[in-house]
Order: structure tokens, then sequence, then C-alpha cells
């Protein structure tokens, strides 16, 4: 290859990268610009309205389970009644009306709690019961693969605490953070 | 009508009658598209059986002297709520209340297992038990609360599981002995002032106690050189002589009441001094002396929540208020003398949001009224601070309002004011009154995490803690 041939050629490959590159940034500028419907958990008081006012028929609001807080008692209030007379799988001791919130030993004294997102109807029930006997580690989300992300979202509309916020698709889930030490 | 007309009336009668008939036969015998599934008890359980650890515990078996200090200091936090269990400190130095102009000064700071253990303070020196992560102990640690500087500790291999935090107890001592309760029932009688064991209990093997969930929350009693514990399992409670470790009583347990976090509290009805104790099951009443000794007084099952953290609380001459997180609300119980006996009635019974009620912190009688921080279940007055009469647990006479709300964190009173310190680390003064709502002042004194455990106060010095640290603050 001569100087010049050399010359054009860098040339070439400097103007393609320069190219890719803020293309790259404007597509990564647009996506971060994008805003999709999430639910602030330390504002949401558990009205349970989030499970019959989204447009989908199995709402698009679910529980989520930030295990790094909790997530290993017996006696979890989110699973549990209040007052439950025996901790066990029983039905009339289950907080959960579709059997979502699902309860398996670990090891004593530890119970692994997992949420089965297909049964979750968003009704906010284990998230009261963990909100008032725990420390909150289970909250509402809404799920971005679920959601049509409507312009204006029917249940943002009805929501008493204005939980619902918009926020950018690169952080679509706002998830309680946990320990802080 | 025409006989053909009623002829056709009755076939087509009985035709859809039959066709009705045999869609509900193929109905009921049609399986469901999802396949149903019975929720029974049972269905958590690990297929195979689970296999037991036996572990041989030997209950302070090691010492170890770090710093040779004393102190000259004279006052005293002995136990849990202090020295007469009522959450009281009275103190002849002044507290500062200004604190925009002199905030408390953090004096030392000094690292813990995760938990919720506080001290005891005895003559300058405060005593916590607590829990040793990377050793795997329980450790009762000494330090000099003028200076941070620790002096001794006691220590004891045992394996516990993070679990909402490990320790959580408030050791009792006096002018001779320490008495600690572990966070799996293991009791240490030491010589307060050298360490020396002096005798030990394993309540869990010993009584066949079951230990409540996220492990021991009861704080032991000291009274009269005489170490009071309610064990569950085998007997309700124990009272074990302090000098020689013997057993001076056993309570029955034919209930088979189990341990709760709830502490032995010494109350007085009919001039007959009793222990009251909230165990899971129910509350009861055991004579304090003399030769009946131990007997049960009273007992009454219908306040028995599964988890009971607050201790019970003498509302005045006749009546107990007890009262649980998780749903469970409150009771005031009426305690009355019956020929041989006492009889325990449940005057009231209060959801949580009805009336007065407690998650963790048992409430301060003062003045003749008391005061408690609402649980999280209680509607509108959630985490408010409110101050009731005794004469109805149901009405509010003020709260702190919809501003000032506190999490499930200790308060306690000095002199004439109140102390709250939030799960966050701020710690908020307010005026004891029972007209009004009155804050000094606040200031946040730590960046914390779940500051839980009880507050202690002696000679200005204020010892308060999040999860994982212990703090010392002159309040002079």
């Amino acid at each position: 290859m001569d100087r010049r041939k050399f010359l054009k050629t860098g040339f070439q490959a400097a103007a393609f990268i320069s190219i890719a590159s803020v293309g790259g940034y404007l597509a990564h500028q647009t996506l971060n610009d994008e805003l999709v419907w999430q639910i602030d958990p330390y504002k949401c008081t558990q009205c349970g309205r989030c499970a019959d006012s989204c447009v989908l028929s199995q709402s698009a609001v679910k529980c989520v389970h930030v295990y790094k807080m909790c997530g290993y008692c017996d006696l979890c209030g989110g699973y549990f009644v209040p007052q439950a007379k025996e901790l066990n799988t029983g039905a009339e001791n289950q907080l959960c009306p579709t059997k979502a919130l699902k309860r398996t030993f670990v090891e004593k004294p530890y119970y692994k709690y997992e949420i089965d997102e297909a049964l979750c109807i968003g009704c906010a029930k284990c998230v009261k019961g963990c909100e008032a006997f725990g420390n909150g580690s289970l909250h509402l989300q809404v799920v971005q693969s679920i959601c049509k992300n409507c312009n204006q979202c029917s249940i943002a509309k009805v929501c008493p605490s204005d939980a619902f916020v918009r926020v950018p698709t690169n952080k679509a889930y706002l998830l309680k953070s946990g320990w802080k030490g | 009508m025409k006989n053909s007309s009623k002829k056709w009336i009755k076939i087509s009668s009985v035709t859809t009658a039959a066709v009705f008939f045999i869609l509900i036969l193929y109905w009921q015998n049609m399986k469901p598209d999802v396949a149903i599934i019975e929720n029974i008890p049972g269905m958590d359980k690990p297929s195979g059986e689970i296999i037991q650890k036996i572990e041989s515990i030997k209950i302070g078996e090691k010492f170890e002297k770090l710093t040779e200090e004393t102190s000259s200091l004279n006052s005293a936090w002995s136990a849990f709520r202090g020295t007469d269990r009522k959450n009281i400190a009275t103190s002849t130095i002044s507290i500062n209340e200004n604190w925009d102009a002199k905030p408390p000064k953090l004096v030392w700071k000094a690292k813990m297992g995760e938990g919720h253990a506080a001290p005891a303070i005895w003559k300058g020196i405060a005593y916590i038990l607590d829990y040793d992560e990377v050793k795997k102990e329980d450790v009762l640690r000494s330090f000099n609360i003028e200076t941070g500087k620790e002096l001794w500790r006691r220590s004891y291999k045992v394996h516990l599981k993070r679990n909402h935090g490990m320790s959580r107890t408030v050791p009792a001592v006096t002018e001779k002995f320490i008495v600690t309760l572990g966070p799996r029932g293991h009791v240490m009688c030491m010589e307060r002032t050298s360490g020396n064991l002096l005798w030990v209990i394993d309540i869990e093997k010993e009584y066949e106690s079951e230990i409540p969930f996220w492990y021991t929350g009861q704080c032991p009693l000291i009274d009269n050189e005489t170490a009071i514990i309610a064990t569950g399992g085998k007997n309700l409670l124990i009272a074990v002589d302090c000098n020689t470790g013997k057993i001076l009583w056993q309570s029955p347990n034919e209930k088979k009441w189990k341990m709760s976090h709830s502490s032995v509290m010494p109350m007085i009805f009919e001039d007959v001094k009793m222990y009251v104790y909230a165990a899971v099951g129910g509350l009861c009443g055991i004579e304090a002396e003399g030769e009946n000794a131990g007997k049960i007084l009273f007992e009454i099952t219908d306040f028995s929540p599964q988890v009971v953290a607050p201790s019970p609380v003498q509302l005045d001459k006749s009546r107990i208020f007890i009262t649980a997180g998780y749903g469970a609300g409150s009771a005031v119980i009426t305690i009355k003398k019956s020929d041989t006996n006492f009889l325990a009635k449940t005057e009231k019974k209060f959801t949580p949001g009805a009336g007065a009620a407690s998650e963790q912190q048992t409430p301060v009688m003062i003045n003749g009224f008391m005061y408690i921080i609402m649980p999280k279940d209680a509607g509108a007055m959630k985490n408010q601070f409110i101050c009731f009469h005794p004469s109805d647990c149901g009405k509010a006479v003020w709260s702190s309002g919809k501003k000032d709300r506190y999490g499930l964190g200790p308060y306690m009173v000095i002199n004439d004011k109140f102390l709250i310190l939030n799960d966050d680390g701020t710690l908020t003064m307010l005026k004891v009154s029972d007209k009004n709502f009155i804050k000094i002042t606040e200031r946040k004194l730590f960046e914390g995490q779940d500051a839980w455990g009880p507050l202690a106060f002696a000679d200005g010095y204020l010892l308060l803690r999040d999860s994982k640290n212990l703090f010392c603050f002159d309040l002079k």
C-alpha cells in the first residue's frame, strides 16, 4: 500500500467510526428518552386498584421480591393471613387469592418465597401484609414485557397515592434498595 | 286448551328437563381445563428427612481480658427498661435541650454483630450480649461508657443464622452479678466485676423450650439476687439463686405455653407481688415471694397471638395492658382477687386501628398516662406517638399527627422528657405532657438501619444502636 492509499483508507475508517459512534450515541439517547410506566414502591399504599384497573384482562402489575431485604421468615406477613392458626400451606392460612406466592422450605428456620408471575394479579394483598408485618421486601412493579405502555395509563389515573411515575427505559424498574450499609 | 297442546307442553317440558339433566351430568363429569391443586398443609415441606445437627455448646467457655480500666461514675440502668422496668430515668445531671447550638456529642462507637441487643449500665460500665459473626459466638462485652474502651469479654461458640438480626436481649446487672440470655436460650451468670462464670443453663435443652421466631428477645430479670427467666417448655417460669445457681422454684406449664419475646414484669395486685408474663399461649401472673413463690395466681388465654414482643404494663391497681404486633392489637385485662387465687378477665380488646397497640416496644406509663408508638397496621394512626388515659385505651388524648411518625425504634423518659429513636437514627426529644404533643428538638445522629434496640441512659450518657453499631452520646 502506498502512502496516498494508506491515508485515504485511514480517513475513510475514521469517518466510518465517527458516524457509527454518533449514530450509536443518538440511538442510545433516543432509547433513554423513551419513558415507561412504573410504580414507586415507597409511595404505593397497596389499595388493590392495580388488579382491576389495567386495560389488560390480567394486570401488567405484579408483585416482586427483593431477596436481599428479606425472603426467608417462617412467619411471613406477606404469605400468611394475620393471626393465621397454623404456619403451613393450608389455603385458609394463605393471603394470596391465586396461590401466586409459593413457599418452600430451605433449611431450619428459612423458607423461600417466590412469585409465580403468571398467577399474580397485582392485588397487593401480600404487599400490604409484608409492609405491615415485615420490612416491605415484597412490592408491586409494572412488568415491562407485559405492559402496553399506554399514553394514559388507566391504573395511574385511579392511583390514590400518585405512585405511578414515568421512568426511562434503561431504568425501567424501581426496586427497593434494601440494606444501606 | 286442547288436549294435543297439553300433551305437546308435557313432552317439551320433559325433553327440556332431560336435556338439562344430561348437560348437568356431562358438566359434572367433565375434567376442568386447568388442573385444580388443593392447598393443603405440608406442601412446603422438603422431600427428604431434615437432619438436625446436635451441637455441643459450652456456655461461657471463653474469657478474654482486654483493658484494665475503672470508672468513677455511679448511676445505673441495670436491665431492660431500667432498674424498675418502667423505662424512666431520673437524672440529677442536667440534659442539654438546645441541640441546634450544642448537638449531642458522639463519645464513642463500637461495631456490633447484626442485631438489636442493648446494653445495661452499672457504675460507668456498659454490658451488652453481642453476637460475633466471624467467630460465631455469643459474647458478653463490657465497655467503659466514658472512653469506649472494651474491658473484657465472655463468650461461647453457638451457630446462628442471620434472621433479621441475631442478638436481641438486654442483660440484667447488679452490684454482684450479670445474667444474660442468649439468642438460643443460653443463660450465663457471672460476677460483675471480674466476669468470672458462676453458673449456666441451656434452656432449650434442659427445659425443652421452643426458641421463638427470630431468636430469643426476652430480657432476664434479677430480683433480690434471684434470676427470673420464662422458659416455656417443661416449666413456665423459673427462679434461680444467683449465688449458687440453685433452682429455687419452677412454675408448672400444663398448658404447654411457649416462650415469647416479652419479658417478665414484676407487678403488685392486692398487696401480692407477682411476675406477670405474656407467653405464646396466654398471660399469667406468678406469685413472686413467700412459701407459695412460683404458684400460678392467674392465667388467661383471651389474648394469645403467635408473636408477642412488648411486655405487659400495669395500668393501675387492678388492670394490665397487653399488646402485640402482626395484627393482634391489644387487650386490657382486669385482675381481681378471689378467695384463694386471682381472677383475670378481659375488659376490652382492640384491633390495631381501634385502640392503643404496639408491635415491638413496650409502652411507657408516666404520671398516670400511657404513651405508645402505634404499629404499621394502625390505619391513620400508623407509627404515630400517642398518649392514652388508662381509663380508655381506645381514645387518644393526643397524637403526634401525620407529620410526626416514628418507626419500630425505642423510646424512654429522662426526667420530664421523652427520647424517641426512629429506625433511621433520628433522635427526637419531647416534653412529657398529657395535654399536647410538644416537640422540643430533633436530630439525625447517625445513618442508621433498623435502630430498634432499647435505649440505655446513665450519668448523662445515652447508649443507642442501629443493627450494626453501638453508639454512646453525651447528652449533658
